[in-house]
């Protein structure tokens, strides 16, 4: 198969993981952003935010958080999954 | 003077009466081994994330309490010798966390209002 009959890639920049679909969003750190210094694990609603449906707790790539706030915030969801709070497994 | 929160689970089994003798228990131990009560706050029936001794709902309540180290040891003492509770945790509080809301609280004043009703919210759900 001569090659000028593959089917065109599209350029790079537009290649590849979730960019193709999403537009880079600026992400920031929520904690910082609201000036909050600790996490409280019994906060659940906002600790629910962090873990989707499987209640894992989602990585700081994808959220954004500071390393700060992401290791207040794991400790809080792992006190949380302590005292029933939250789910250690869902599905 | 050191702050300490205890948060513990009761069974869902007792009745209204025994769920409030049993924390007005607890509350006098801290009172009697020389401990402050800062804040006590019950959240009543919810439902657990996942079961627990075949339990899926429990009685939060949760004790902060100023104090020398043995009023926790008590506490888990006390807590584990009954059936009542079916979960608890002692956590000690960060007092690093209350200087720096001070701090916050004055540079929100500083700054714009128009700023400051943004991280008013974010303080009630932190406190709760």
């Amino acid at each position: 198969m001569p090659r000028d009959d593959r089917p065109e890639r599209p350029e790079r920049s537009e290649r590849g993981g979730y960019r193709k679909y999403f537009a880079p969003k600026r992400k920031f750190c929520r904690f910082c952003q609201r000036n909050v210094r600790g996490i409280d694990y019994k906060a659940v609603e906002i600790l629910k935010k962090y873990i989707p449906d499987r209640g894992k707790i989602t990585p700081r790539r994808i959220t954004g958080t500071c390393a700060f706030h992401q290791r207040k915030l794991a400790l809080a969801v792992k006190r949380a999954r302590l005292m029933a709070l939250l789910p250690y497994v869902e599905d | 003077m050191r702050q300490y929160e205890t948060g513990f689970v009761l069974s869902p089994a007792l009745s209204e009466e025994e769920t409030a003798q049993f924390i007005q228990q607890m509350a006098d131990i801290v009172a009697q081994k020389k401990g402050h009560m800062v804040r006590q706050d019950v959240w009543g029936k919810r439902r657990l994330a996942y079961p627990i001794k075949r339990f899926q709902e429990g009685v939060y309540v949760f004790f902060t309490y100023e104090g020398p180290g043995d009023v926790s040891t008590e506490l888990e003492r006390r807590f584990k010798q009954t059936d009542t509770v079916i979960r608890f945790m002692t956590v000690l509080k960060d007092p690093r966390d209350l200087v720096r809301r001070k701090k916050k609280r004055r540079a929100a004043e500083e700054a714009a209002p128009a700023a400051a009703p943004a991280p008013a919210p974010a303080d009630v759900k932190e406190e709760k």
